[in-house]
């Protein structure tokens, strides 16, 4: 038996699904595929100039801009030796949580959401779920807002650049948005609540969770360290020795960690550093896992609560914003233009995307020219991962009707939130 | 009356312009209830309808790469009353097109060990393939911007962009503080206005990724910039977002 869907719709890029099933129930080939051409952004940058990095490598995705600017200026700067000001970390964090804020929101409202309703199509569900919707949009709302005054745009923003800003946002303009942003939380409660009540599908299979890692708080930018399961690496060392990059099925990279299939994302944050969330987000937590009598183990197991782990992130990271402009406020915001001396050197940086953990590595020469350049997206590492679920889901789908048969792979592919635009670069 | 038929296609792009349309929020849903929407596959499930379907406008971001969107554009074009392309690929050939002035059998070789079945051809632009009515353009496009002409193209009227430079728009033209007062290669006096200057004012120099207004006469400007910085610099400027081909063309460079 073959089951295909030529073009999964609702999720970021163009992508689609074939499988070949024995009349036994044995998956004979399985494969989750893009319909993207390649624009083979890497291979762009050779022998541009520094500076342009960020411009270019913004415009792989047009949904998590913000981490693939803030990596490729991070890795930058570590090449290039340049320390960044405190305020400038405050800033990029403040993007980067807004922008998993947006990001997480969008998907789960928008993508994922009218998969547990039968919906089909997004201007019914805003009929359908009326308040929930409100609430959605006044959350993406505020997470905008917030990448507009910190970088000038929400799509591609503008002002972070290697060494900093070329812009710093007016104070005052914070001042509002702290005002906004306690109703933005009580929306994110509500959301949380929402998901809450979703009849999420029976789903086990044990994997290994990877993220960034500080034992002290809830982390996502600036990190040295990669948990894997139980195994600690420093970044470097995670990148160069312990993943290995499948190239050879273009135009989409694979990755494994020691050769087995690992997740990334919020579910993996969650499990790694779950108990650093901060206080209401880690009470709605306990309260969903007990009030449905979900033990910890169950709960990793089951991929569908990827979709629950990202409501608890809308609202951590909306918390973790209201800290931050609290912090920025405090601070005499000051125009800076660190002096940036060429020399032939390499960078590496690893951040937490939306989707997962994101490196980027450059090489530059004498002159500030790029020579050597790799990105590797949370994407392209949750690949086997998602085909290794699908393995497992698939035999419990085979009595079904075509119908329902696609809407359960094609929930289940949509759950990890997957960015082909980022996979497919 | 009957509400237009309009659809929303993505070809290989990074699908910024239509995370713009889904950003405006309300607005935007305010304006699919005045349409009957055909397709727009990042908010709805049914596929691209097969047979014939007489689309009243037809908006398309991105860059049509491999053989199926060449296709499948074809098929938008013969459909579709009027073809609007969307954003910096699908107008002027995008970041992607930088790989045109490298050298494409280099660029992809720092990627992929195997290359077999990746397609690597030139970068076009839409208008290669098929005929274009109306561009909205920009890296992202400007979400207020496409509201407008959007609800003047469903009542199937096409328009034309004012052509004004990006200058009128910024806060720095005529100042101390504008990039070129300070010898910066800035390409606004030649871009297309519609942006507000977006770029500018957020202390980035415009490169230029809404296209060269119609009766510029770039050369002039162009040899001014070479004396600000090198000329491979300028150069270099001016492939960031796909315009150098068409300054070529304009015997510009």
């Amino acid at each position: 038996m073959k089951i295909t869907i030529p073009h999964i719709h609702k999720i970021e890029g163009e992508a689609g699904f074939w499988a070949k099933v024995t009349k036994t129930g044995k998956i004979e080939e399985l494969k989750f595929q893009t319909l993207l051409g390649l624009r083979q952004i890497e291979g762009i940058l050779i022998g541009r100039r520094y500076f342009e990095a960020p411009i270019v490598v913004s415009r792989i995705c047009g949904i998590c801009p913000v981490p693939h600017i803030l990596a490729s200026c991070t890795a930058l700067e570590k090449a290039l030796d340049i320390k960044i000001s405190e305020q400038t970390v405050l800033l990029r964090k403040l993007l980067l949580a807004a922008n998993i804020i947006d990001s997480h929101t969008l998907h789960l409202f928008f993508l994922s959401l009218p998969d547990f309703f039968n919906i089909e199509n997004d201007l019914a569900l805003l009929k359908k779920f009326k308040k929930e919707s409100k609430a959605a949009l006044r959350i993406r709302e505020i997470a905008e807002e917030i990448t507009k005054i910190v970088g000038g745009r929400v799509v591609h923003p503008i002002t972070p650049i290697v060494g900093g800003f070329s812009r710093l946002p007016e104070k005052e303009r914070f001042k509002k948005i702290l005002k906004k942003i306690s109703f933005a939380i009580n929306d994110a409660v509500f959301l949380v609540d929402t998901f809450k009540k979703i009849n999420y599908p029976d789903f086990e299979r044990k994997t290994l969770f990877a993220t960034v890692f500080n034992n002290k708080d809830y982390p996502f930018y600036l990190e040295r360290i990669i948990k894997i399961s139980e195994e600690k690496f420093t970044v470097g060392d995670f990148y160069s020795t312990k993943i290995e990059e499948d190239l050879k099925n273009p135009p989409t990279k694979k990755v494994k960690f020691k050769g087995r299939p690992y997740m990334v994302g919020a579910i993996a944050r969650i499990n790694n550093n779950g108990k650093f969330l901060e206080g209401i987000a880690k009470e709605k937590l306990e309260e969903f896992k007990k009030e449905n009598k979900i033990s910890e183990e169950a709960f990793f197991k089951n991929t569908f609560f990827n979709l629950f782990s990202q409501a608890i992130e809308v609202l951590n990271f909306l918390e973790i914003s209201k800290n931050l402009i609290k912090e920025i406020l405090k601070f005499p915001l000051k125009e800076e233009k660190p002096e940036i001396k060429f020399k032939p050197a390499s960078g590496l940086s690893v951040l937490e995307a939306p989707r997962g953990i994101l490196f980027h590595y450059y090489e530059i020469d004498k002159d500030g020219r790029i020579f050597n350049c790799n990105i590797i997206t949370p994407t392209a590492q949750f690949l086997y991962n998602l085909e290794e679920d699908l393995k497992v889901l698939l035999p419990n789908v085979l009595n079904l009707g075509k119908k329902d048969q696609i809407r359960k792979i094609r929930s289940l592919i949509r759950v990890y939130d997957p960015c082909i635009s980022c996979a497919t670069h | 009356m009957k509400k237009p038929k309009v659809a929303f296609f993505s070809l290989t792009s990074c699908e910024g312009c239509q995370f713009v349309l889904l950003d405006l929020g309300k607005k935007f849903f305010d304006f699919l209830r005045k349409v009957k929407l055909i397709d727009f596959s990042l908010i709805e499930e049914a596929p691209f309808p097969k047979g014939k379907i007489e689309i009243d406008v037809s908006f398309v971001e991105g860059l049509a790469i491999k053989k199926e969107e060449i296709k499948l554009l074809k098929k938008i074009r013969k459909e579709s009353k009027i073809l609007v392309t969307i954003g910096n690929c699908a107008t002027l050939g995008g970041i992607p097109e930088m790989k045109n002035y490298q050298g494409k059998e280099r660029t992809i070789r720092y990627i992929f060990k195997r290359l077999d079945g990746v397609l690597n051809p030139e970068i076009k632009e839409v208008d290669n393939f098929v005929k274009v009515d109306f561009a909205i353009p920009g890296c992202p496009i400007n979400g207020e911007e496409f509201l407008k002409y959007a609800n003047q193209l469903i009542k199937g009227k096409i328009s034309e962009i004012p052509q004004k430079p990006v200058c009128t728009q910024c806060l720095h033209q005529g100042k101390e503080s504008c990039f070129l007062r300070k010898r910066e290669p800035c390409l606004g006096p030649i871009s297309l206005a519609g942006c507000k200057a977006v770029c500018p004012i957020n202390g980035i120099l415009c490169y230029g990724c809404r296209g060269i207004i119609k009766k510029a006469s770039p050369k002039g400007f162009l040899e001014t910039l070479k004396k600000f910085k090198k000329p491979e610099e300028i150069e270099d400027n001016l492939e960031i977002f796909g315009i150098r081909d068409h300054l070529e063309k304009l015997k510009a460079l």
